[in-house]
């Protein structure tokens, strides 16, 4: 409909815009704009705002600060019918509990355009062109929801379609869906953005998919817009993981020469078969955080000599970690002393957490120093001095020792870990 | 673009069989109309128009015949606007407390008298029940924050559904005898105008809210696709909730005021009527409206007989006679209206 709105205008324009639910601000300042033909995708992790950004743009939601402008238009200034033919949503899933067609259902997108029964050729035109396009023309007779998922959302598509929208809105349409048919509805989209310029903006939090078909992406977080940029400004792996929280790598694939983001899982799997062994000194719940991570590492944990009900103890158990215990609140005795040492004859290192030492584990640092004796190495954490509550400063005396005979200092973590991963590198676990 | 060579190909799916299906349903209302004037618990048989008792016992048939029509239509749109915009076939005048409601309105109305209101006092006060009642359900039930799910709704209404009929309980406990006597005979459902005053007043409503909803319709079938789906088709989707919400509830009041606590119309005959027209709304509602109307007004027509000269309550027969009928209709057919 020309003279309807703006020419030249942006398909859709975010100034400003602040948007959110009763109590709770979702979208801070949003600053974007579309042009007219793009094909644009809005990423970004679970709960980052994408789908409240796709409601404010449609003006479900009312932006409380900012505007919202399509086509050179106000949002919420547009009359209902005028918003349908400028802008067409594919749902996430489209759910019709009653019994329609998907004739009906597509019809649906036209039938509030015309009066009450006043569909006219171009109407019934637009529809079956919708239905062609989207390839569901041949099953307008079948009831929806005998429809495979990938049908039923080409019929959500189409009846978008039919509304003949300038943008069409996808909300994670295709996400649930299997790679021939997400396949399929894409290279429809492609098609449509094409041929009759569609603006098209989808909602996805698969990344390989978005970058494979948008011209651009729009990186969202915590209801801001991290970035706006081209597929390769976008997929940038410190970025991707720094939003996503986990560690992530971009390659290029070698057919299309795509950004390919995937994340570290295969070089788990890649891992060879006889995995080091770690034997971790701790106690009073120094251990729990080591015996996680140390095992999402890859490496086989052990642990002793612990007291039974330890918080050590109990998360050892829970981690189905080989353990040597004790009594509780006893020291550790000759049995269990030498049970431990069998165990650390048996690893390949020896990991000291960050544990309060006494009388009654002060024969657990032995196990370190025979361990370097047997020219293992050990990882000891630093500060031992502080926790030491031997009556004569035995502990300090003995860490001392231990360091002098080439145990490695370590403090946090990710020290542990950078050093773990020096001593024996990934591939070689 | 142009499927097929050149013939434009049917879109819209069962258009002329829909077309058959609502000519014999047209059909049957001059059918009952002879029947109901045939029967009656006075005998079987056209009553001797020359004489006084003869033509009353007419004008008494005809008076049945045009209010079962008109409560059985406005029960039966009732239901599937409420069927339609809570999308779920559970949803019912009685189940969202809206019936009760109104009834308890009407017999205070009863009770205490319709005052000013004159004729229109009984169904006024019982559609102002209605919706303070409908309103009350959406408040309990979206208690947590945002729009109500339908199955809060459906407890809800079905919760304030059992306190009016306690109050109703109680205001019939503490009346007199006669007032006693005449909410129970209400409540029990009759179809037997008081006055042409009553007629006049539930024809204006029932007609006038009955042809807003088939106004509607287009906007109905739009949302049975969720309130956001209908947003984006370019619907003013609050604004069409709540105006055939506020119809529906109107209906079911008038309802209600007029042939009391009538049961399983407003459930069962949508089913039916969808089951048989399938889920365009722009059929289904008056397919709705002259189905419930046909259905209540041959349900009252077998109590007036089975038992004559005693006639039983129609809401009795509704439910015992149609009840079976139905069931063996839905599990024929049930496909072609609910997807499970």
């Amino acid at each position: 409909m020309p003279g309807m709105t703006e020419l030249g205008a942006p398909a859709l324009a975010f100034r400003g815009v602040t948007a959110g639910y009763k109590g709770r601000t979702v979208l801070h300042g949003v600053d974007f704009e579309i042009a007219e033909g793009e094909f644009v995708s809005l990423i970004g992790p679970n709960g980052s705002g994408k789908s409240t950004m796709l409601k404010t743009a449609t003006g479900l939601l009312k932006a409380s600060e900012g505007s919202v402008e399509v086509f050179g238009r106000e949002v919420s200034s547009l009359k209902p019918r005028e918003r349908a033919s400028l802008i067409g949503v594919v749902p996430q899933k489209l759910d019709s509990p009653m019994a329609f067609t998907v004739g009906e259902i597509v019809m649906l997108g036209r039938n509030l355009r015309g009066r009450w029964t006043g569909l006219e050729g171009r109407d019934y035109d637009s529809v079956e062109k919708a239905m062609i396009y989207t390839n569901v023309f041949d099953m307008k007779e079948r009831r929806f929801n005998e429809l495979s998922a990938g049908e039923q959302q080409r019929t959500a598509l189409a009846m978008a379609l039919a509304q003949e929208p300038r943008i069409i809105m996808l909300d994670e349409s295709i996400a649930h869906l299997d790679i021939n048919h997400s396949q399929e509805v894409l290279r429809i989209l492609m098609n449509i953005n094409r041929e009759e310029k569609i603006t098209v903006l989808l909602v996805s939090h698969d990344l390989n998919l978005a970058a494979q078909v948008a011209g651009r992406l729009m990186l969202v977080q915590h209801g801001r817009l991290v970035i706006n940029g081209s597929p390769d400004e976008v997929m940038q792996p410190e970025l991707l993981s720094r939003v996503y929280g986990c560690e992530l790598r971009v390659r290029r694939d070698p057919l299309s020469g795509n950004p390919v983001v995937s994340g570290a899982l295969d070089e788990l799997l890649r891992r060879p078969q006889a995995r080091k062994r770690l034997h971790v000194i701790c106690g009073g719940g120094s251990g729990i955080e080591l015996f996680r991570r140390l095992s999402i590492e890859g490496f086989e944990v052990t642990s002793g000599v612990l007291n039974r009900l330890d918080s050590d103890a109990e998360a050892a158990r829970a981690l189905d970690i080989p353990c040597v215990l004790e009594q509780p609140f006893s020291a550790v005795g000759e049995e269990a002393f030498r049970q431990a040492a069998e165990m650390v004859s048996e690893a390949d290192g020896v990991v000291i957490a960050p544990v309060p030492i006494g009388p009654g584990n002060l024969v657990n640092l032995r196990l370190a120093a025979e361990a370097l004796d047997a020219g293992k190495p050990v990882w000891i954490a630093s500060g031992l001095d502080k926790r030491d509550y031997t009556p004569g400063k035995e502990a300090a005396g003995l860490s001392a020792k231990l360091r002098k005979a080439g145990a490695v200092e370590w403090k946090g973590i990710q020290e542990l870990t950078a050093l773990l991963n020096r001593a024996w590198p990934e591939s070689k676990r | 673009m142009k499927g097929g060579d050149g013939c434009r190909p049917m879109i819209v799916k069962g258009s002329p069989v829909n077309r058959r299906r609502a000519l014999l349903l047209a059909a049957a209302i001059p059918l009952l109309l002879g029947l109901s004037l045939l029967l009656g618990p006075s005998g079987i048989g056209l009553p001797d128009t020359s004489s006084i008792s003869g033509r009353a016992i007419i004008d008494l048939r005809l008076g049945r015949f045009v209010m079962g029509m008109l409560v059985g239509a406005a029960l039966s749109t009732s239901g599937t606007v409420f069927q339609a915009i809570l999308r779920n076939p559970l949803a019912e005048p009685y189940v969202l407390g809206v019936s009760g409601g109104a009834g308890l309105g009407a017999a205070l109305s009863i009770l205490v008298g319709g005052g000013i209101l004159g004729a229109a006092g009984l169904p006024v006060t019982a559609f102002f029940f209605a919706v303070i009642t409908l309103f009350a359900v959406y408040a309990i039930a979206g208690q947590g924050g945002g729009v109500p799910s339908v199955y809060s709704l459906i407890l809800s209404g079905v919760i304030v559904s059992a306190i009016c009929s306690s109050v109703i309980m109680f205001l019939v406990s503490t009346a007199n005898v006669e007032g006693m006597h005449t909410v129970m005979w209400w409540m029990l459902g009759n179809l037997q105008p008081s006055s042409w005053g009553d007629q006049i007043v539930a024809l204006v409503l029932i007609a006038g809210a009955s042809v807003a909803l088939w106004l509607l319709s287009p906007a109905l079938n739009v949302l049975t696709l969720g309130r956001e789906m209908a947003h984006y088709q370019g619907l003013n989707a609050g604004l069409v909730t709540v105006s055939s919400l506020l119809l529906a509830t109107l209906l079911a009041a008038t309802a209600v005021s007029m042939g009391g606590m009538i049961g399983f119309v407003g459930l069962i005959v949508p089913h039916v009527m969808r089951a048989i027209f399938g889920p365009d709304h722009r059929w289904l509602v008056p397919a709705s409206a002259f189905g419930g109307g046909a259905f209540l007004v041959l349900c009252d027509a077998l109590a007036r007989i089975v038992m004559a000269p005693i006639e039983i309550p129609v809401g009795v027969v509704t439910a015992l006679a149609g009840g079976p009928f139905f069931l063996i209709v839905l599990r024929k057919r049930m496909k072609y209206a609910w997807n499970d």
